[in-house]
This record gives C-alpha cells, sequence and structure tokens, in this order.
C-alpha cells in the first residue's frame, strides 16, 4: 500500500510517454532478458536489501495504524476516559513517525539503486555506440537509436525500480492483510476479496489493449509531425503552388485522425482509474453488508468492522501494484532486450580487426569497464610511420558499393611522397570522397590497394591509423559546446601556444570580437550559430591542432571568400612543412599550391602530375583554370 | 533531433495571460464544457456521499442506542425545536432518541438536560410496532410491561404499547438467529442505504468517465484549433524567415509544445478544480457534523501548507536541474550520434564516452536529488495525515463521552482526514506539470505572434489571360544585407519565349527561380509580369500563373496522382492527361498500382529522373502560363536523360519558360541565353551568337556542356 500513487503516477506517465508495445512476452523470456540486469542488480545488492528490509518494516508498522484507530474508537464507544485514549493515539504517531522514515529510507535504497543502474547502462550503451562502425549509423536511424537511449532507459529504470517495490510491497501486503482479515472474521473476509483479483486482472488486461491503442495514437501523431514536417520542408512547392489551403486540411484530417485514435485511448483508459475505484468501492460494500450483518448479528464488533474497513482500502493498492508490475516487467523486458541488441554488436575496431584477419592483441575501444570484449584478432599495433618513410600509395585501387551497379571508383593508382601536397579535383560524384574515406578507413578499402609507408592500411591499428590523420570534412560538424572545447576535440591537452597558432592560421582569430565569450562561447543548438565559412574554419583548425601526418581537406575552404582562402591555404602548408597533405578543391587557385594533382572523373584517374605540367597538357584541370581565370575577369571587368 | 536539442524545460510560473489565451480556444466549445462541469459536480458530490452513506449504515443500522427523556420535555419551552428531539419514539410517558441524532444538540442545552435530570444516558435499544410473536425465545421470559422509573437502571426487556425497549448488553448477549430475528429493520435499512452506497459508487463511476472524456475531448478540440491556427501561420511566412528556422523546431512548436498546452486541459485544471473542491467539501462536510472537530482539524493544517509550499519550490528547483541535464544528457547522445564520423576520425571514442559519462553523472545526482525530495515530501505528507487523525481520534473521544458526536461521524471523520489529504500530494506534482504548460504556450504563443509574411496589398489584379510576358528591370537582390546575389540585372522575355540562364557555380542563377514567383522579394528594382510590377498583384495570381520547377523534387507522402493533383479537383483521366505530356504515364503505370502507389517512407522509392518526371507532371496539371525551371545538376544516366528530355518538351509547349539551364539541348533550343557571372549580366544573346562571341559562354559552352552533350 505504500506508494501506491507513485506506483500508479509513475506507471501511468509510463503508459503514456512509451506507449507500452502491446507485445506479450513469455515469463521465461522476460527472465532471459531481465539476466542482464543481474549484475547490476548484484552491485547494488546491500542497496536493494536495505531498501527491501526498510519496504518490510513500514508494511508491518501501517498495518498497525489500522488497529490503533480501532482501539481508539473502541475506547471512545466503550466510553473510556481519554488518558486512555491519548496512550493510543501516542502510539499511533509514533508509528506514524517510523513509517515515514521508513518510507524515505526506501525510496533512498532502492531509488538510488535503479537511478545508478540506469546510469551504468546508459554509460555502457553510448560508449558501445562510439565504437560501433559507421554502417551501423547508416543502417539506423537516430530517432531510433534515441529512443533506446531515452524510452528505454526509462523503462529499464522502473522495472528496476518501482516494479522491485510494487511487487515486494504487492506480495508481502496482499498476504499479510489477507492473513489479518481472515483471522479477524474469515467468513466476511472471504466474501470481501472476491472482488481484489479482478482489480490485478483488470490492470493487466488493460495494460495490453492500452498498449495497442496507444501504438495507434502514437502512430497517428507521428503521420501529423510528418505532414507538418513535409509543409515545411517542401514549403517552396507549396507556397509556388499556392497550396497553403489544401495542406491545411491535410494537417486538419491528420488532427482528426489523431483526436479519434486519442480518444479511442480515453474511452478505455478513462474507464480504467474510475474502474479501480468502483471495484474498490464495490468491496468497500460487500465488507458493509456482510460485516455489517455480522455486526447486527452479535459476530462481530462495531470496531472490528471499523478495522477491516481500514485495511480492505490498504488492499486495494497491493492489487493495483501488481498488475502494474506485469506491466512494468514487460516493458522493461523489451526495453532491455532492444538495449541489448547494441550491447551484443561487435565494436569497429574488432570488425577491423577480423577483416585484416591478423592476430594480436588490442583494447578495448568501447571503454566501458562493465563490458567483457570478446578477445579480438587485432592488428600488430605498429605506429604509422612518419617522416619520409610515410608515403603514400594506391595500387589499381577498384571498389563498389554493396548493392549498386556503377562502380565509385576503378583502377586508381598513384604514389604520393612523403611530405608533399596532392590536390583531388573532379566532378560531383567523380570518386573523390569515397576515396579520401577509406584513408582512415571509414570505407573499408579492398586489400592491398591503399598503403602507407609500404604497407596495407588495412594492417595497422585502427586506433593508430586515425590518429594519424587529420580530417577536414566537407559538412563542417561541431559540437554544440564551446568554441576551444571544438578546437581541442582531439587533443584536449593542446598547448596555450599551438592553441593559438592553428587559430592564426585558420584565420579564426581575427572573428574573435564576434563571440561573446572569446573561445569558451558556445555554439551550436545551444548557443551562437556560426556562419558556414566560421564553422569551415574551426573545423580546420580542429585538425590542424592534432598535427597529423597526414592533413585531409574535403572541399573544406567552400564557403571562404578566395582571399582568406589564399592567406588560410598558405599558412596551412607552412605550418605542415615536411608532413602530407591531400586537399580536395574545386578552386584552380587552390589545387595550384599543390605538389601534385589529380583529377579524378567516374571514378577513373584521368590526370596525374604536378600543376605546372597540368596547366600545360590540353585536359580539365587546364580547361577549368581558364574558364575561372575568365568569369572572374568578366565580373571584375563589369564592378 | 531536434526535438531532443529543444526539450530544454524552461519552467515558467503561473502566467495568467497565457492561461487567459488557452482558454479562449474553449470558448467554442461550451456544451463540452457545461459537460465537464457537470460531470465535476457529479463526481465529487458521489465521491463525498460515500463516507456519509457508511457512516450512516454504522449509525442508522449497527450502533442503535437510543437514550430517554421525560415526555414533558416536549412542552417546556427551552427544549422546543432541538435538532434530533424530532425523530424521537415516544414509548409510555418516555421519549426515546438514538443516540446519533442527539449529537448536533448544542452544548449549552445539553448541559441544561442533564442538569433537570431528564436525560437518562443508559444505552438502550428500542424495537418500535413490533409483534410480540416476533420476540426472541430468550426475551420473552423475563418480558417487563412497564418502564422503570426515570433514573432507575433498566433491567431487563419491557414490552409496552406494542414496542420494545431492551439495555444493550442484553441486546448484545443475543444469540445470532435471534439478534437477525429482532433486527430485522435494521437489516431492512442497512441494505437499502447499500444500494444508496452502490447507486453512488456507479455515480462516481460514470461521472468520472465523464469527465476525462469531456476534458480529453475539449484539450483535443483546442489542440487542432490551436495547430491549424499555427499551421496557417507559420505557412504563411516568408521563404526569408522560414529558411532560417529549423524546421525541427518548427515542428515541435505545432506538435509537443502544442501537447503540454493539452496537459494543462486534462491534468491540471481538472485536477486544481476537482481536487481543491474535494477538500473544501471535505472541509464543509467537517463542519457540518461537528464544528468543534472540524476545528481540531484546521488546526493541525498549517504544518502541511508549510511543509507543501517549501517542498513545491524544492520541487521545481529539483525538477528543473534534472530537465536540463536530461536534455543536455541527451542533445549530448543525439549530436555524438549524427557527428559520430567526426569521433571516428580523429579517434575519440573513449575521450566522448569518458566526457558522457560527466554528465551521465551529473544526471543521476540531480535524478536523486528530485528524489530526494519526493521522498521527503511523500512520506511528511502521510506523516501529518497521522498527525490529524490522531488529534480527531483524541478529541473525538472527548467530544463522544459528552454526546457532542456520534461514533460514526468520528468514524467519518477518519475517513474524510483521508480524503483531504490524498490531493495534497497530487497537487504539487500537478503544479509542475502545469509551470511547463505554461513554458509550452509561451513558445507557441510566440511562433503565432510572428508575423513575416510577405506584403500583399495589391493594388491591380491580373487578366483572366495571363500572356506571359516577363520584365526584370535593373534588379538588385541579396538574401541577406548588402551581400548582393544579383546586381542590376535587366532583360525581358516575350510570351511563349524561352529563356535559358547560364554561368558557372554561384554566379546567382537559382536565385531567378525564388523571383519570378515572388518567394522572395527584391531590394532594387521592378519584376512585371504582363507590365504589372509583381507586387502589385495578388500573391495567389502572381503564383498562380508562374510555377517554378525546382531543382530538388518534392513529393509529398501521399499517392502519385495526390501528388500530382495536390488537391485540385481533377479526374483520374486529367491527370493521366499531364502525365503523358511529360512522359511520365509510361512509368507510372509499371508500378504495381499504378496512380495510386503511395510514396513516402517506406514506400515505393522512384529513381531520380522518375520523380523529377512526377514533378512536370504537377506543373502541367496546374497549367500555368510562365514556368521557371531549374535543372538539376546531379548526373543521371542515358535512359532518364532522354525520358526527363522528352518530358521538359512537354511541360514548355506553349508557356513562356525561364530556364536555369544545365543540359545542352535545353539550351541550344532556347530562343535567347542570358549569362551571368559572379551576380551580373555578362552576355546574352542566341546560342549562335554567343559562340561567335567566343566570350565566357563559348568557354562554358566547351567545358562544361560539349562533353555531357555529347554523352546525351
Amino acid at each position: 500500500m505504500d506508494e501506491d500513487s507513485t506506483i500508479l503516477t509513475e506507471a501511468c506517465s509510463g503508459l503514456a510517454l512509451h506507449k507500452a508495445d502491446g507485445q506479450v512476452y513469455h515469463a521465461h523470456y522476460m527472465l532471459k532478458e531481465f539476466r542482464t540486469l543481474g549484475p547490476y542488480i548484484r552491485q547494488h545488492w546491500y542497496r536493494y536489501l536495505l531498501g527491501i528490509l526498510c519496504l518490510l518494516l513500514v508494511d508491518s508498522a501501517q498495518l498497525l495504524i489500522p488497529q490503533y484507530i480501532q482501539r481508539s474508537i473502541d475506547a471512545v464507544a466503550a466510553g473510556q476516559a481519554r488518558s486512555a485514549v491519548l496512550a493510543i493515539v501516542v502510539w499511533l504517531l509514533g508509528t506514524a513517525a517510523l513509517v515515514a522514515a521508513g518510507r524515505f529510507l526506501w525510496r533512498f535504497f532502492i531509488h538510488g539503486a535503479s537511478r545508478r543502474i540506469e546510469r551504468d547502462l546508459r554509460d555502457k550503451l553510448f560508449g558501445r555506440l562510439m565504437t560501433l562502425p559507421m554502417k551501423f549509423f547508416q543502417d539506423n536511424s537516430v530517432g531510433d537509436l534515441m529512443a533506446r537511449a531515452t524510452n528505454d532507459m526509462q523503462n529499464i529504470r522502473m522495472a528496476s525500480g518501482m516494479a522491485f517495490v510494487a511487487f515486494f510491497d504487492g506480495v508481502f501486503m496482499s498476504l499479510a492483510i489477507l492473513a489479518v482479515m481472515f483471522a479477524r472474521h474469515p467468513a466476511t473476509a472471504l466474501w470481501v476479496v472476491i472482488p481484489l483479483p479482478l482489480i490485478t486482472l483488470l490492470i493487466i488486461f488493460f495494460g495490453r489493449f492500452l498498449g495497442r491503442r496507444f501504438k495507434v495514437v502514437q502512430e497517428r501523431y507521428a503521420d501529423m509531425s510528418t505532414v507538418v514536417q513535409e509543409s515545411l520542408q517542401g514549403i517552396r512547392v507549396v507556397k509556388s503552388f499556392v497550396k497553403e489551403d489544401y495542406f491545411s486540411r491535410r494537417f486538419g484530417l491528420a488532427n482528426d485522425r489523431y483526436r479519434d485514435a486519442s480518444m479511442a485511448v480515453v474511452r478505455l483508459y478513462g474507464l480504467f482509474f474510475p474502474l479501480i475505484t468502483f471495484l474498490a468501492g464495490l468491496t468497500t460494500l460487500l465488507l458493509l453488508l456482510v460485516g455489517g450483518g455480522a455486526v447486527l448479528e452479535n459476530r462481530m464488533s462495531p470496531g472490528n468492522l471499523a478495522a477491516m474497513l481500514a485495511y480492505l482500502e490498504m488492499l486495494v493498492w497491493p492489487m493495483v501494484g501488481a498488475g502494474f508490475t506485469v506491466n512494468m516487467i514487460q516493458r522493461g523486458a523489451v526495453s532491455l532486450k532492444r538495449i541489448n541488441e547494441i550491447l551484443h554488436l561487435a565494436p569497429e575496431a574488432e570488425l577491423a580487426a577480423a577483416v585484416v584477419g591478423e592476430s594480436g592483441d588490442q583494447g578495448d575501444q568501447g571503454g566501458a569497464s562493465l563490458m567483457a570484449t570478446s578477445r579480438a584478432a587485432a592488428a600488430v599495433p605498429t605506429a604509422v610511420p612518419t617522416g619520409a618513410a610515410g608515403h603514400l600509395e594506391i595500387r589499381d585501387l577498384s571498389f563498389t558499393y554493396p548493392g549498386t551497379a556503377t562502380p565509385a571508383l576503378s583502377s586508381v593508382s598513384l604514389r604520393l611522397p612523403a611530405g608533399q601536397t596532392l590536390g583531388l579535383l573532379g566532378r560531383i560524384g567523380s570518386g573523390k570522397s569515397t576515396l579520401l574515406k577509406m584513408l582512415p578507413r571509414i570505407v573499408e578499402p579492398p586489400r592491398a590497394s591503399l598503403l602507407i609507408g609500404g604497407r596495407d592500411i588495412g594492417s595497422y591499428c585502427l586506433a593508430d591509423l586515425r590518429q594519424a590523420i587529420g580530417f577536414v570534412p566537407q559538412e563542417s560538424f561541431l559540437f554544440s559546446d564551446s568554441i576551444r572545447h571544438n578546437v581541442c576535440f582531439a587533443c584536449p591537452d593542446l598547448s596555450a601556444a599551438r592553441f593559438s597558432e592553428v587559430l592564426r592560421i585558420s584565420a579564426l582569430e581575427r572573428d574573435i570580437d564576434l563571440f561573446a565569450d572569446g573561445w569558451e562561447t558556445m555554439v551550436g543548438e545551444r548557443g551562437l550559430t556560426l556562419s558556414g565559412g566560421q564553422k569551415q574554419r574551426v573545423a580546420i583548425a580542429r585538425a590542424l591542432a592534432r598535427n597529423p601526418q597526414i592533413l585531409v581537406f574535403d572541399d573544406a575552404l567552400s564557403a571562404v571568400d578566395a582571399g582568406t582562402e589564399e592567406l588560410i591555404l598558405a599558412g596551412i602548408l607552412a605550418d605542415r612543412a615536411g608532413k602530407t597533405n591531400i586537399i580536395v578543391s574545386n578552386r584552380v587557385s587552390t589545387l595550384q599550391r599543390a605538389d601534385l594533382i589529380a583529377v579524378l572523373d567516374d571514378g577513373g584517374l584521368i590526370q596525374f602530375g604536378p600543376p605546372a605540367e597540368l596547366i600545360r597538357q590540353d585536359g580539365f584541370y587546364a580547361e577549368t583554370a581558364a574558364l575561372q581565370e575568365l568569369a572572374h575577369h568578366v565580373a571584375e571587368g563589369r564592378d | 533531433m531536434a526535438n531532443f536539442f529543444d526539450s530544454d524545460e524552461i519552467l515558467k510560473s503561473f502566467d495568467w495571460p497565457i492561461v487567459r489565451r488557452i482558454l479562449a480556444f474553449v470558448r467554442p466549445h461550451k456544451l463540452l464544457l457545461a459537460c465537464t462541469v457537470l460531470s465535476l459536480a457529479l463526481s465529487t458530490v458521489g465521491s463525498l456521499f460515500l463516507p456519509l452513506i457508511s457512516r450512516r449504515i454504522v449509525d442508522g443500522s449497527l450502533m442503535v442506542s437510543s437514550v430517554s427523556l421525560p415526555r414533558q420535555v416536549l412542552d417546556d419551552e427551552r427544549f422546543r425545536g432541538l435538532p434530533g428531539l424530532d425523530k424521537a419514539v415516544t414509548i409510555g410517558d418516555r421519549l426515546f432518541v438514538r443516540r446519533s441524532d442527539l449529537s448536533g444538540l448544542p452544548a449549552a442545552s445539553r448541559a441544561a438536560l442533564l442538569a433537570d435530570g431528564a436525560l437518562d444516558e443508559a444505552p438502550c435499544y428500542v424495537v418500535a410496532w413490533a409483534e410480540a410473536a416476533d420476540l426472541p425465545a430468550s426475551l420473552r421470559g423475563d418480558l417487563g410491561s412497564c418502564l422503570p422509573d426515570f433514573g432507575q437502571a433498566l433491567a431487563g426487556p419491557v414490552w409496552l404499547d406494542g414496542a420494545l425497549v431492551l439495555p444493550e448488553a442484553r441486546l448484545l448477549a443475543l444469540s445470532p438467529p435471534e439478534a437477525r430475528q429482532l433486527r430485522r429493520a435494521d437489516f431492512t435499512t442497512l441494505r437499502r442505504d447499500g444500494l444508496w452506497f452502490l447507486v453512488s459508487l456507479a455515480l462516481v463511476l460514470a461521472a468520472t468517465f465523464g469527465q476525462t472524456w469531456s476534458t480529453s475531448l475539449t484539450g483535443q478540440y483546442v489542440m487542432k484549433d490551436l495547430r491549424l491556427q499555427l499551421f496557417r501561420r507559420t505557412a504563411g511566412q516568408s521563404i526569408g524567415f522560414l529558411s532560417r528556422q529549423p524546421v525541427g523546431r518548427l515542428v515541435t512548436r505545432l506538435t509537443s509544445d502544442v501537447e503540454t498546452i493539452n496537459e494543462f486541459f486534462t491534468n491540471v485544471l481538472v485536477s486544481f478544480v476537482k481536487d481543491g473542491s474535494v477538500m473544501v467539501g471535505v472541509i464543509i462536510v467537517l463542519f457540518a457534523m461537528s464544528p468543534r472537530l472540524a476545528t481540531v482539524v484546521l488546526l493541525s493544517l498549517p504544518p502541511v501548507f508549510i511543509a507543501s509550499t517549501v517542498s513545491r519550490q524544492k520541487a521545481r528547483d529539483a525538477f528543473r536541474k534534472q530537465r536540463t541535464l536530461l536534455s543536455r544528457v541527451n542533445a549530448f547522445i543525439a549530436e555524438h550520434i549524427c557527428g559520430v564520423n567526426i569521433v571516428k576520425l580523429f579517434g575519440r571514442e573513449r575521450a566522448v564516452a569518458a566526457d558522457f559519462s560527466v554528465d551521465n553523472h551529473g544526471l543521476m545526482k540531480a535524478s536523486l536529488a528530485e528524489m530526494y525530495v519526493f521522498a521527503t515530501f511523500r512520506p511528511l505528507i502521510e506523516f501529518f495525515s497521522a498527525t490529524s487523525t490522531a488529534a480527531v481520534l483524541y478529541y473525538g473521544a472527548g467530544l463522544h463521552r459528552s454526546g457532542l458526536i456520534s461514533l460514526g461521524a468520528l468514524i467519518a471523520f477518519v475517513n474524510l482526514i483521508r480524503m483531504f489529504y490524498a490531493p495534497v500530494q497530487d497537487l504539487s506534482e500537478k503544479f509542475t506539470i502545469l509551470q511547463s504548460a505554461m513554458a509550452g504556450g509561451e513558445r507557441v504563443f510566440s511562433l503565432l505572434d510572428t508575423d513575416q509574411a510577405l506584403p500583399d496589398r495589391p493594388v491591380a489584379s491580373l487578366a483572366a489571360g495571363v500572356r506571359g510576358h516577363i520584365e526584370f528591370d535593373q534588379v538588385w537582390f541579396a538574401y541577406k544585407q548588402e551581400d548582393w546575389v544579383l546586381k542590376d540585372i535587366s532583360f525581358t522575355v516575350e510570351p511563349g519565349q524561352t529563356l535559358a540562364i547560364v554561368g558557372s557555380t554561384g554566379a546567382g542563377k537559382s536565385t531567378v527561380v525564388n523571383l519570378l514567383p515572388r518567394l522572395w522579394d527584391i531590394q532594387r528594382g521592378y519584376i512585371k509580369l504582363d507590365g504589372t510590377s509583381i507586387v502589385d498583384l495578388p500573391l495567389a495570381a502572381v503564383r498562380t500563373a508562374v510555377r517554378p520547377v525546382l531543382q530538388d523534387v518534392f513529393l509529398f507522402s501521399g499517392t502519385i496522382a495526390e501528388n500530382i493533383a495536390l488537391g485540385l479537383p481533377l479526374e483520374r483521366s486529367q491527370v493521366e492527361a499531364a502525365a503523358r505530356t511529360v512522359h511520365a504515364h509510361e512509368f507510372v503505370e509499371r508500378l504495381p498500382d499504378g496512380y495510386d502507389t503511395r510514396l513516402g517512407e517506406g514506400a515505393a522509392t522512384l529513381s531520380a529522373g522518375q520523380r523529377q518526371l512526377l514533378s512536370f507532371a504537377r506543373v502541367v496539371a496546374h497549367n500555368p502560363a510562365i514556368i521557371v525551371l531549374d535543372e538539376a545538376t546531379s548526373s543521371v544516366d542515358t535512359e532518364t536523360e532522354r525520358l526527363i528530355q522528352a518530358g521538359l518538351a512537354g511541360l514548355m509547349q506553349g508557356r513562356t519558360t525561364i530556364a536555369i539551364a544545365h543540359r545542352l539541348s535545353t539550351i541550344k533550343h532556347a530562343d535567347r541565353i542570358l549569362v551571368l557571372a559572379e551576380g551580373r549580366l555578362a552576355e546574352q544573346g542566341s546560342h549562335d551568337e554567343l559562340i561567335a562571341l567566343r566570350g565566357l559562354y563559348y568557354n562554358l559552352y566547351r567545358l562544361q556542356y560539349e562533353r555531357k552533350g555529347a554523352t546525351a
């Protein structure tokens, strides 16, 4: 009976928020999923133990309270002195104080444990997510992964906290109260408890039906937001076809459908609590009739009746709790299954190691301590060679994405000596990005087709390989954190000198006046919105900060004006003397700074050589150069 | 995704202007509102009735001891009209009154009665109008036939004037069958009151359901009205405004923020009214039963109010902190899933997991802190409830001894106190929901109050048959401030002509598509349609006359036919005709469901070329006089290219066309070609003229179009 309303509100908010799956799982299946929780529960065993002890203490003390009330009333009925009543009332208050303390303590222990478990599990989930290969993120939507990290986590917290409490509370209180009632008046008790199991059944039944209807509500809600989302994403179509009214009607219809589904839930859900109250009231009525009859027939004292009334009221909530326990555990099991699906996936490092097939030891990239990673067959931990030894070689590289017919790259071969800069030019879809993604093995290249220092990149351990590369992607993704954090993302202990150096090179320094809190200014969703050019420059600083062996630059200056671009490039090339760079750009002014230029077209290498040589050749590079020169002159002349 | 960033809950305190605006949306639903109020009242009354009925059962049927008074009391001026005396039964020269009936007696009158020696408090049981044959055998033996003198104890049963008076001890000594026989009337009352109890229960059941139903329906109607208003308002804003707003954030405003307002209806408002009225109702009933004992209860309440005020503040702070951290943790996860490639490229998996642990740990601490507030508050309130009960029992004992309160009333007090305390915990929690509803309301209304629509103040109208004459007159345009994308552009297109615009990337070509249908307004110069500036024409008329064909085709979820018609009342044959014109019919027909094939997530996927053709068909179905075509740059296979070219021919036939051209065929078939360079008009003329010029176009042509043209 303790925790009645908490169980209820939490369980119901659960129903409303997570819109239970409505799936029914067998008990053994549930238990199997719950075994995952075993180590966590064992880790907090003393919390659970103390919590349960407090809970049982509270429950027992609670049973005394109606007795005190009964004795007071009997004393009053017998016309005893107030002092006699006072003595009982003092006991009542003492017990109530004990109950209050116990209630605080069991929450302290059990909720404390379940929230710690939630934290550990979330840590573990996130740690594992970060180690999964890119393909995983292409195959799974952010929305689904987020649902696992939020709703499913909450379900598990409920199952490891509230369900636990509800279970012990329910079993103990039901048995104890039934025992007391039967001891007091077996015949009456027998009659009275008849409707009680109905309450439990009702809740289980409701849980299942509601689950289904909630699912419909959820779908309709999603439909509704799809209409909004589509209308806003396609707002140019909506506006230019003057279809505001049409889409507003569509939205209205989606609203109506959502309303109908919601009301279908209300028709059931709205009956739920009133029905519990009704059934509970029915037991009271039965007690009044049967017990009242017994009083009339001198078979029971009036005080006894009053006490049984009080006990009866206490019995209702454990019955409700029992129903919710079943629902909560079911939901928790489904959620745990969804979490386990991710936890059981092999991290990228293991997969990468398996690709190479060489044996050796490698640390688990996941970092979550509880996770016993299976021994990974991994690459020999050889550092990526630096200096002149680190030349890059592409040997007859052909690659076709799974599920597509045309190859993204076909028979590309080139050699870039260490410390040189390679410029890459090509149309959209010519294979530049694929080539770049193979370098840090975001896309796994075929064996022995991409070599650093004469060794297949697949034979380096993934962490070492990526450590050697600084990547500036085409789309500059920054995290919602300070500018400093973003720049120092790869190397948190960057020296102050290097920090200001990379800011200078990436031409961020001159923007400092625009940032209210200097380099501590928060950017992104919860801070300042940076312009495309600013983002690109932060991304450049981020890559430069780690001073990588190889710098990869994927058209990362497109949003910067030509003058700034010149400045940044000059700075970068000076900074990177003796190190390798790969720069993708469509601007000849950028490319001409490279030592070697490769032109890709339809996945094949069509031109390769120093810029001075290519500009003399009749080909794509020279034509592009001429065109850009001309357009610039025309515009200049007109201005 | 935006949801995860946007869930940053800012709790507001109660805000009247927002509540008033929300309530304004309820006004049209008066009937439902009346339904809510009625069912609310019924369920409140019903739930207050229940303890009263059980009190009546205890007092009226189970505990029926009476006391007696001399009959002369009725003639006494002092006692005339005293409550309870009217229910007295006259037996011989005495009045018998149930103790519970006398509990309402004013203390002074009671004292006077006792002082006069008129009140005989020895408890006895009275059965009026019984048949002698019905008397239990054990009583018949010593059945007396006259009452003892007043003041002398009643020793045994007395049978007088068809009524039986029995000392209470003798009643309790009866065997069950005898007691049942004697107390038949009490059984009847018990059953009758039980029926009332059942009726009240059913009433509460029906009324509570009715109330939930009607408030939910009201909430749903309000949400729909609000959402539609928001939708119309948002869709009416300028593209300039909308392009600055993340779509996710707007979607959140229209969906989940509105949902928090619904919470206000279904959860908060009703609870406040219901719990409030239950609490007030309980106090009223308590005072009606016993003003003195009710005062005792009232005096025990101040600690409750103090505790709930303090805990509400603490809970709010704790909740706010927990929510902030929760949304930070969720945003962290969402963001690192989106940017997982950065994490991987820099090999920071371990490091971000460690950073995450810090936030995650903070979240746990905050949620523990929140839990402690509730873990303290709830037991404390329960304890206060026990304190009130104890006080009532203690003072009630005294009152009962003085006959000022019946036992049933005392039991009812104990129950009512529980009823009073139940909502106390609830109300505090509802307060938090109220606060987030306020915050949601504020965001929703601020969007509703935003007006960023393009001005639509026509001073001229467009003739029914639009000729399709277009003039750009010294047009300057910038998306923001002075960052000119188009500089001083002038040209004209005669009706039915085709104009191709070419230029290198970033030359400002695509901007033209936005300007002619007035998706954006230009800063300087004029754009004229059939000789009238488009800002002087009705916006809808301009957009009906000019249809852009956009580079990235946007298809809505729905069937292919719906995507072509977009709500136009077209026959299937008309849809097909439009599709045939652009050669889309062939591939649509090959789809399993033809024109009824559903598009969108998880449905049939179309190739880029097919999508292009559908967007052409859509334009043809709407039959504009002018089209502005932004050709897709993405490379397509030869077959698709052939299809698109055929489609384009159908699309452009008989219409004034401005094409942002990437295809050689489009350019070659144009009547005139405009060459843009960095926002300025560099060259214009026919293909042959421009080739002869050997300028920018000549080079562009060779580099960008010739190769593609050769393959196409």
